[in-house]
């Protein structure tokens, strides 16, 4: 007898659980999350097409989604008291959220997920335990050269020195932001890139000043995808998702990982401390790690998934990105950093960027 | 009366709101500097002191302005022909031409840039033209010309529909008296339509200047990042380093040089005016 009331009360509970989670309503949502509405603050052209309404389909919840297009201008909303359930920043910025207590600790055990999580984005130094974040998208920063203009022998001889290698002149983008631009000074003169040694600041603020004088960049942002996609340049400097989208779309196109060493970066999933929902952006942190949500995300937008499955499948043989050396962030090389977050570098190499930027022509 | 002025209190909270007090926070922050925990911000000048102090801003500011000067001389001479063929039409042909004028403007301008970026591309359509006839490619983006011709396209129509609007204002008579008493059409033209077309010219030089002088955008798109305007440089205080203060003292010194320039305008106008009612 025992056993059959068991068996029943298991059966309803999976009924009612399959209620809840296939036919869900607003109603139920507000009973189990306190809201069915959820602020979402993400990078623009981010997420994959499915991602949001089937995520809304099997809560039964509204998401407001909103994108911004710098750390700096999500910092500056949140600072102005805007309030959203989930954000995703970059490294450098969640260590600065973290710093001024604008972040919520997690709750793990509500995202049971995280055991997805690929190999290359645990234990970051910006949040080892995931105690405030889970990671998004991961990648790095490379070379994007045209095969048939660009001989791959100068590009391994010289590193990030051929892109001052007047040979290739007027035939290259830069990346239009100080953070990667130094980034490329910094390596390329064998620095660490989060040096705030005065004297390796003014030799990379004199490299690319000379490369501006020398090589007639042009400093371009999101532009660097259709521009290359084109093949209007045979050069640029190139974040690994774009990159790899770039590669899908013109064959001409090659990555290139420079051995001084890169930006390994990753954005992750926060929830702000003013979170109005947060129990339902532990829910939506949870989806986004599942195996669907994170392949569409990851095939719609190129960008190396936080999920390990997924990564080994898009990568492997038959995947989406079978052979696209950009998909794959090169992963445990020690020359490879990720950015820390110093206001006082910042505000620094800013400044030196307009002046590059606006350097005599 | 005193019921029609109660209507006016809605504009005028309106205005307080919208206004006033962004301009009070600019002034605040120009004024001032991020302090310590304990005190949250201090008055300085430092700000205003950076900026006159380091020669890259003030070269920033000479080319910006040096553009704005350009672009509105441009417009002006590529205008003025035009709005005086219009205003010599009549009839369906004038509303169509007018019209013409004013349909690339329904177009949003961020789309008109990004459609000259595919236009002047290294392998865009004028190279992929000129290929065909075995010439170029020449590089035509990311350059002076790129961003002038940029600036001047999308600004002006507001030159054209000043300037035509104060010539189909006037009074045909004069014209007909200057001929009749033996001027020619060159004599009739220097002493009759020109000055008083006047004011619609200096107030399409206004409308012109001002968006050309604070431009960020057309810069950024058709410069290749290379063509720093000053407008480039407080976007970059307020979105990328995050230094609200010195991007308000720029914000506040672009005012006044923005408020210098129209009253000087507004001078020239008068006696323009007075010169005119001779």
């Amino acid at each position: 007898m025992k056993k059959v009331v068991a068996v029943l009360l298991t059966a309803m509970l999976l009924l009612t659980g399959c209620g809840g989670g296939g036919a869900a309503s607003g109603e139920d949502a507000v009973e189990k999350y306190g809201s069915d509405t959820l602020k979402v603050y993400n990078w623009g052209e981010y997420i994959g097409e499915n991602v949001i309404s089937n995520f809304e389909k099997e809560f039964g919840v509204k998401v407001v989604y909103e994108v911004f297009d710098s750390n700096e201008m999500m910092y500056t909303k949140l600072q102005a008291g805007d309030s959203y359930d989930v954000l995703v920043p970059s490294d450098y910025m969640i260590e600065r959220l973290i710093k001024e207590d604008m972040l919520q600790e997690l709750d793990l055990s509500l995202i049971p997920n995280i055991s997805n999580l690929a190999d290359g984005v645990k234990n970051l130094p910006y949040d080892p335990d995931n105690t405030y974040s889970v990671p998004y998208f991961w990648g790095s920063v490379g070379i994007v050269y045209n095969q048939n203009n660009v001989d791959l022998a100068d590009l391994e001889a010289e590193g990030y020195s051929i892109l001052k290698d007047t040979k290739y002149a007027g035939k290259i983008y830069m990346y239009d932001s100080e953070r990667d631009s130094f980034m490329v000074a910094f390596k390329a003169l064998g620095y660490s890139m989060n040096t705030q040694n005065e004297d390796e600041i003014q030799a990379a603020y004199e490299w690319l000043l000379e490369q501006r004088q020398t090589m007639d960049p042009a400093y371009v942002a999101d532009e660097v995808i259709d521009g290359m996609i084109n093949g209007n340049k045979d050069m640029a400097v190139v974040y690994s998702g774009d990159a790899a989208t770039i590669l899908a779309e013109n064959d001409d196109m090659r990555f290139f990982m420079p051995n001084e060493g890169t930006n390994l970066w990753s954005d992750a999933m926060v929830i702000p401390a003013n979170a109005e929902n947060p129990k339902l952006a532990h829910e939506f942190i949870n989806y986004i790690l599942s195996y669907d949500a994170s392949l569409d995300n990851s095939e719609t937008v190129g960008y190396a998934s936080s999920n390990q499955e997924v990564l080994d499948e898009l990568s492997s043989e038959g995947g989406y990105f079978e052979g696209n050396e950009a998909y794959l962030p090169r992963d445990g090389y020690d020359k490879d950093e990720v950015f820390e977050d110093n206001q006082v570098l910042k505000e620094r190499l800013t400044q030196l960027w307009i002046k590059v930027k606006a350097g005599e022509q | 009366m005193k019921q029609f002025r109660n209507m006016a209190l809605p504009y005028i909270v309106w205005s307080v709101i919208m206004i006033i007090l962004p301009m009070l926070l600019i002034v605040m922050y120009a004024f001032t500097e991020k302090g310590n925990d304990v005190l949250t911000f201090k008055v300085t000048l430092n700000n205003f002191i950076r900026f006159f102090s380091d020669p890259i801003f003030l070269d920033v500011l000479k080319r910006s302005l040096w553009v704005a000067v350009i672009t509105t001389v441009m417009c002006l001479l590529l205008g003025y022909p035009v709005a005086y063929m219009i205003a010599q039409t009549s009839g369906r042909k004038k509303v169509m031409l007018v019209l013409l004028i004013t349909i690339p403007m329904w177009i949003n301008m961020l789309v008109r840039t990004y459609a000259w970026v595919g236009i002047l591309q290294d392998k865009g359509l004028i190279n992929t033209i000129l290929g065909f006839f075995g010439l170029g490619p020449i590089t035509l983006i990311y350059t002076d010309f790129a961003v002038i011709l940029g600036m001047v396209y999308n600004f002006i129509p507001f030159m054209i529909l000043q300037i035509y609007t104060s010539l189909s204002k006037m009074d045909k008579s004069y014209l007909e008296a200057a001929s009749d008493l033996g001027a020619n059409k060159l004599q009739s033209f220097l002493n009759i339509t020109l000055p008083l077309s006047l004011p619609g010219v200096l107030s399409g030089i206004t409308l012109v200047f001002l968006p050309a002088v604070s431009s960020f955008f057309i810069p950024k798109m058709l410069g290749g990042g290379q063509y720093v305007l000053i407008g480039n440089v407080i976007e970059s205080q307020f979105l990328t380093s995050g230094n609200w203060n010195f991007g308000s003292a720029i914000s506040l010194i672009m005012a006044v040089i923005i408020m210098i320039s129209l009253y000087i305008t507004k001078k020239v106008d008068k006696t323009g005016q007075s010169e005119g009612g001779k």
